[in-house]
């Protein structure tokens, strides 16, 4: 009988397994669904953190201006929610039809957790129209405290749908160690395969990445209204606009790569050859991509602050250290994205005279790299300082010694970062990765430290002088245009690493991909996707800003109720 | 404003092209499914080797071809050439059977400087994969041994490789029903102490009678994953699943009837 199983297996592997799809194929089609619902979904994910946000800080301070700012972002999440739902529809239906005995395999396994997902979803949505459509009508005392619980449990459900969808395909990369080919889905435990080993990282990653996401997309639809604008009281609202989203994007991107080295420690731990291929396998070009949009990311961020310190009074002091900060941010770049492993042939060997590239040898290892990235953070920061310090003087007694005190906290946390990414030459490679922990937590203590002894130091400080909201030039605006494609694009070459990694497995040494599609792409052909997802993506955001402009539009002329 | 709409469009775009561009420019690799081996108890030498070569390429590089996380299997190695020359100078006629060991029970074999990092390969590969990787490796500066009847042993030409994981993994050579023999020849001892040596990577065999009643024992041999010893947690999962096809009957409840006897 067992000289019969392998036979069994393999036509059980193949018969009615897949489904085609016209023209593309099978897994462009899931691809660019799930890719696109991906997007919508951290878009609909990451807004409600900063409204519920944006809303606090309106109540607490009493500010009008938040509060509008909070509602314009939830205008957009109605939109932008329908757009979600339907590409996760799509997506569905795409998998049953061309993937059944996938599809199959993970329904069995996780029936409860659709029902659960579903059900909150509905919670969801409903929570969403509650929160938009009673703005205006729970707006004073105790009501808007109500209204802004709703926000709150807004972001509760939208985190637990992406928790339980986030359980699934972890499950598809990391399935517990008892879970094997030979085990029927009937008998896998629905709390053990939704909890494994890279659950948690990838929902935090997520968590982190959606703030981000949402606050460059944001930011765009700042920007785009801002060059619309016809008055100066629009422009400076979007001018305004505009930095607050780009501030959230950057701020929360600054611990991305920390949630980031989580994950990819977790990958390692849970199999050493799927983190290999990761990092040093056929994708270790990939690492290479991200480097290149990520230094634009800092470089764009970072011109954005600077153009934006022309409009605030004061600023004009710190002007000579930005060239500084450029150069510094350059060289980084450079050496972050310098390629190291490389998959040679032997001929290809012989004429670099080794197994390294004798250049790229030195600046393409882990220790130049995490000591690039760890100054431009360190960069980015500074300049994050100077834009916020920039109009204020500080009247507190111990002001000199408390700047005194962040310079040598830079310059400390520097120290550490440049002896670690130095050592790290010298030292065995397990030694060395555990450097990268030291480095990282330099910077975080750096970013803490000096952010608290600010926040005491301009309590209470003396204005330089109003900032001149809406004194920008249209350049700066199409920084976070740059800044919004790019962290769509970066998303969407993640999830191809994500995804990737598991090779020719749906489901990781589980269940074989057997369909024409099991191969796992190069970065050309996966390139041209994620640029295909990215336009249908952006073309649809920007249906959807231009739907909000309608909707105020006519809230302006015939007022709300018509709205 | 229709100009301020071109440039948006215009930058959109261009980010996109430039990213997409960089893309392209890099080298372009393909991660492919490891290539099906169904060459029967007739393949040539040859052909065992270019089958091997083709699976080493797609599987084994990533570690193997770069030499800082695994030993350089195609160059040479502390002055020691290439795999199949070492290897056949260390071990002369049982270095095929090395290969094969160190492909089912890699941190039986490991090397001092190297973590045991590397996959239980019969979760990626299936028997005549891996004895087509034997052969290539064999064929590194040293003679090639593997021949058609261990593919035949292994199940081979059945038409499951690449779709099976695991399922068509070889069988100990010889029929022996002498379990010290099967224990050895099954790489268990690589991970489960015997007579107070070994790695303790796995349960130890003395006592095992104590601790475990012959069905528990045969229970844990074909469904490795079903039960984890206590204070083995760590390693649940590396042991193969492949016994119940890998060893007959007689073998198996040899191997049951010497652990149970083990009190």
């Amino acid at each position: 009988m067992t000289d019969f199983l392998p036979l069994l297996q393999a036509a059980a592997d193949t018969t009615g397994a897949y489904g085609r799809f016209p023209l593309i194929g099978a897994r462009a089609a899931v691809w660019v669904a799930a890719e696109v619902h991906l997007m919508f979904a951290a878009f609909v994910l990451g807004v409600p953190m900063f409204a519920v946000i944006t809303e606090l800080i309106g109540i607490m301070g009493k500010d009008a201006k938040y509060d509008r700012l909070s509602k314009e972002f939830t205008r957009l999440l109605v939109f932008a929610y329908s757009a979600t739902a339907l590409w996760g529809a799509m997506l569905v239906f795409l998998l049953t039809t061309l993937y059944p005995k996938f599809w199959g395999h993970m329904a069995q396994i996780f029936g409860l957790s659709m029902w659960i997902y579903v059900g909150i979803f509905f919670a969801e949505s409903f929570t969403l129209y509650l929160y938009y459509y009673g703005w205006d009508r729970w707006k004073a005392g105790r009501a808007k405290w109500t209204h802004w619980g709703l926000g709150l449990l807004l972001n509760v459900w939208g985190t637990i749908v992406m928790f339980i969808a986030n359980g699934w395909l972890t499950y598809m990369m990391s399935p517990p160690a008892n879970v094997t080919p030979e085990t029927l889905p009937s008998e896998v435990q629905l709390w053990n395969a939704l909890a494994n080993a890279t659950w948690m990282p990838i929902n935090i990653h997520r968590l982190i990445a959606n703030a981000v996401f949402g606050g460059s997309i944001v930011a765009a639809y700042a920007a785009y209204r801002f060059l619309a604008a016809k008055t100066a009281d629009e422009r400076a609202h979007y001018d305004w606009m505009g930095y607050v989203g780009n501030f959230i994007a950057i701020s929360t991107f600054i611990v991305l790569p920390f949630a980031g080295y989580w994950l990819g420690r977790e990958i390692y731990a849970y199999n050493q050859s799927m983190g290999i291929t990761m990092m040093g396998g056929f994708m270790s070009w990939l690492w290479i991509i991200q480097a290149v949009l990520i230094g634009v990311l800092f470089l764009a961020a970072n011109y954005y602050l600077w153009i934006g310190m022309q409009r605030i009074p004061g600023a004009e002091r710190y002007t000579p250290y930005t060239k500084w900060m450029l150069l510094v941010l350059v060289i980084c770049w450079i050496v972050w994205a310098t390629p190291h492993t490389m998959i040679a042939t032997r001929e290809e060997q012989a004429l670099m005279g080794g197994q390294y590239h004798p250049l790229l040898d030195v600046l393409g290892v882990m220790s130049a790299k995490n000591t690039a990235v760890n100054v431009m953070i360190l960069t980015t920061f500074l300049s994050f300082l100077l834009y916020r310090r920039a109009n204020q003087h500080p009247v507190v007694a111990w002001a000199r010694s408390g700047t005194a005190i962040q310079g040598a906290m830079f310059a400390l946390a520097a120290a550490v970062v440049l002896f670690f990414g130095v050592r790290g030459y010298f030292v065995e490679d397990i030694v060395r990765i555990g450097f990268s922990v030291y480095q990282v937590l330099a910077v975080l203590a750096c970013i803490i430290g000096v952010t608290v002894i600010d926040i005491a130091m301009l309590r209470g400080a003396q204005s330089r002088g109003e900032i001149r909201w809406g004194h920008m030039p249209a350049r700066s605006q199409y920084a976070l245009f740059v800044l919004a494609v790019t962290f769509t694009w970066l998303m969407g070459l993640m999830g191809f690493a994500r995804s990737g990694i598991r090779q020719h497995w749906h489901v990781w040494e589980v269940m074989r991909d057997t369909s024409p599609y099991a191969a796992t792409p190069a970065l050309g052909y996966a390139a041209n996707m994620i640029s295909a997802c990215v336009l249908i993506f952006l073309s649809l955001v920007a249906f959807i800003f231009w739907l909000g402009g309608l909707a105020e539009h006519a809230m302006a002329k015939h007022g709300p109720a018509e709205g | 404003m229709w100009r301020t709409n071109v440039a948006i469009l215009a930058v959109t775009v261009g980010v996109i092209g430039f990213y997409t561009a960089v893309a392209h420019l890099i080298p372009q690799l393909q991660s492919e499914v490891p290539a099906a081996v169904s060459l029967g108890s007739g393949a040539s030498t040859e052909e065992l080797v270019a089958a091997g070569e083709q699976v080493f390429n797609q599987v084994c590089t990533a570690c193997h071809g770069l030499g800082t996380r695994a030993p350089n299997l195609l160059t040479d190695h502390a002055g020691q050439g290439p795999i199949g020359q070492r290897c056949a100078a260390a071990l002369g006629e049982r270095c095929k059977d090395y290969l094969h060991r160190s492909l089912l029970s890699p941190g039986d074999s490991l090397l001092s400087g190297f973590q045991n990092i590397m996959p239980v390969m019969t979760t990626q590969l299936d028997g005549d994969q891996i004895w087509a990787v034997v052969a290539f490796l064999q064929s590194q500066g040293g003679e090639v041994t593997v021949s058609g009847s261990d593919l035949e042993a292994a199940g081979g030409g059945e038409g499951a490789a690449g779709t099976a994981p695991g399922a068509a993994v070889s069988a100990p050579a010889g029929g022996t029903t002498d379990p010290r023999q099967l224990l050895t020849q099954n790489a268990c001892l690589g991970c489960h102490p015997i007579d107070g040596a070994g790695p303790p990577i796995g349960p130890s065999f003395d006592g095992m009678g104590r601790r475990l009643t012959a069905e528990r024992i045969r229970r844990a041999i074909l469904f490795p994953s079903a039960d984890t010893a206590q204070g083995f947690a760590q390693f649940a999962g590396m042991m193969p699943q492949t016994f119940g096809t890998q060893l007959s009957a007689a073998q198996l409840e040899a191997i049951v009837q010497f652990l149970a006897g083990r009190r």
